[in-house]
């Protein structure tokens, strides 16, 4: 501090740090897993064999990502242990109270949602009490797919419309943010899928439903790298302080999370695995290695659009 | 009528002595490290001879169209009846939303209430007795006027007529109460 003024530590623009950036993926990463999880289901016409191995990993995910990502959140708090005023008070305008209320229906049905799927596994865990709640909930189960369904979109989405309601930040404040954070969170979703339903439930890496989920991955990919194109355009055609934040993507550490996080490892190497021979890639171990790598990219996309994004201001 | 206060910070005739800075952490009991005001000494600017510093006052603009107020989720942060945007301590849970979304980046967390905090025109303490806040009171140059702009008998009323003002960041539709009588190059 050598000025007249006093301490200028507050006035740094970056106000949300890590944690933030972890518990939108986290968010990101529950609805993306149950929605391609849902998806897959209702897309699969013969459903007489039982729950997927994708379905029960997409169950466990779903729960147990959101109340990581809540976690995270809660102790970012300045009051952690005064976060029950945020669920008593409501200001509609505000983005964070409709997630809020959305998180509120989200968690629990998504609890609800595992403990059916995985009604024959609880018992192997020792959590065989839960499984007349599974039987209680059956008939429901349609209603508590589509609802879930419908609230995971919302989550999804949320998270985008959390960071872009801010018009301090023009990298932020972009009609596209959402619609990238829930695409990104289906690619997380998929690959976080894929690793549980292989190493948890020791499903073939040929599984027919797996297959159909891996089918998804380039269609998503190539909606994300469309996304991100557009998000800075918008920003290169908006000028001003706008253009201006496109300095982000070349200079400073946040250029190296994106090109060498976001793109090299989240974007590269899946698609150069694509290029290996059918035997080699559609092994355990290469569909593995892709959905971290696909895993790390989204993380480090959160990262650099939450210090990125708060670094330059309007 | 309703109240419409502003503030008019003359930036010729501001020295740049931050007496504004320490009235307001007395009076606000602000602790040390965080401020509810600054105003920071920019330049010199020109050539030389004819060099010039700029004053920028650095506090809550008191928006109109306050984006703290709307993202708020608990509506901690409010526009009372007086039109000033004031914040609920007791319904504030330290979500940073409103220290992010502020374009002025003049909201703060405090380290002893553990709840975000700005200049609230010291409403609830001088403004309550009917006094001017304590940043125009002990301003040594007079440069700061406050008052109510819709009484047209008002200084700050009379001001805004007269001298040409700017805000700062109008771009973004805040509609800021914080007016500025920008510098005059080449002395006063």
């Amino acid at each position: 501090m050598n000025n007249t003024w006093g301490d200028m530590a507050q006035y740094d623009p970056v106000t949300w740090h890590w944690i933030i950036a972890v518990y939108l993926f986290m968010a990101g990463l529950s609805a993306g897993s149950l929605l391609i999880g849902i998806g897959l289901r209702w897309f699969n016409k013969d459903q007489a064999q039982g729950e997927t191995s994708i379905l029960k990993a997409a169950a466990i995910i779903g729960p147990v990502a959101i109340c990581l990502g809540l976690a995270c959140l809660v102790f970012d708090l300045t009051k952690p242990f005064h976060f029950w005023l945020i669920l008593i008070n409501y200001n509609f305008q505000s983005v964070m109270a409709i997630g809020v209320l959305a998180l509120l229906a989200y968690s629990p049905l998504a609890f609800a949602y595992a403990i059916l799927v995985l009604r024959d596994e609880l018992p192997k865990w020792g959590l065989g009490f839960l499984v007349p709640i599974a039987k209680l909930l059956m008939p429901f189960r349609k209603l508590i797919e589509v609802l879930l369904f419908i609230l995971a979109i919302g989550v999804g989405a949320y998270t985008g419309f959390l960071i872009s309601a801010m018009n301090a930040y023009p990298m932020l404040n972009t009609a596209v943010l959402p619609a990238l954070f829930l695409v990104s969170g289906l690619s997380a979703g998929a690959a976080a899928n894929a690793v549980l339903a292989l190493v948890m439930f020791k499903t073939d890496s040929h599984d027919k439903t797996l297959a159909k989920m891996h089918g998804l991955e380039l269609p998503v990919m190539a909606i994300e790298i469309m996304f991100l194109f557009m998000l800075f355009c918008a920003l290169y055609f908006k000028g001003g302080a706008a253009a201006v934040a496109l300095a982000s993507l070349t200079s400073g550490v946040w250029a190296s999370v994106f090109w060498i996080g976001v793109v090299g490892v989240g974007f590269g190497i899946p698609l150069l695995f694509m290029l290996l021979p059918a035997a080699t890639r559609h092994s355990k171990g290469a569909m593995i290695m892709v959905a971290c790598a696909s895993l790390t990219g989204v993380l480090a996309l959160r990262h650099f659009i939450v210090y990125a994004g708060q670094s330059y201001l309007s | 009528m309703t109240k419409r206060y502003v503030m008019v910070h003359d930036e010729n005739k501001c020295i740049g002595c931050q007496a504004c800075n320490v009235a307001c952490r007395s009076e606000n009991g602000v602790p040390e490290g965080v401020t509810r005001l600054q105003v920071r000494v920019e330049g010199p600017f020109g050539e030389m001879p004819h060099l010039h510093f700029k004053y920028h006052r650095v506090s809550c603009q008191q928006c109109e169209d306050a984006p703290c107020v709307k993202v708020c989720p608990t509506g901690a942060a409010y526009v009372g009846e007086d039109g000033i945007v004031s914040i609920h301590g007791d319904k504030c849970v330290g979500c940073m939303y409103c220290v992010a979304a502020c374009p002025y980046k003049v909201r703060f967390m405090n380290p002893e209430t553990k709840v975000a905090d700005k200049c609230n025109f010291c409403k609830d303490t001088r403004l309550a007795r009917g006094e001017e806040p304590a940043c125009v009171t002990v301003c040594p140059t007079d440069a700061l006027v406050f008052g109510d702009a819709n009484d047209p008998q008002s200084d700050v009323a009379k001001l805004l007529n007269t001298k040409i003002t700017y805000q700062d960041k109008t771009h973004l539709g805040t509609k800021p109460r914080v007016y500025r009588v920008p510098t005059k190059r080449g002395g006063i």
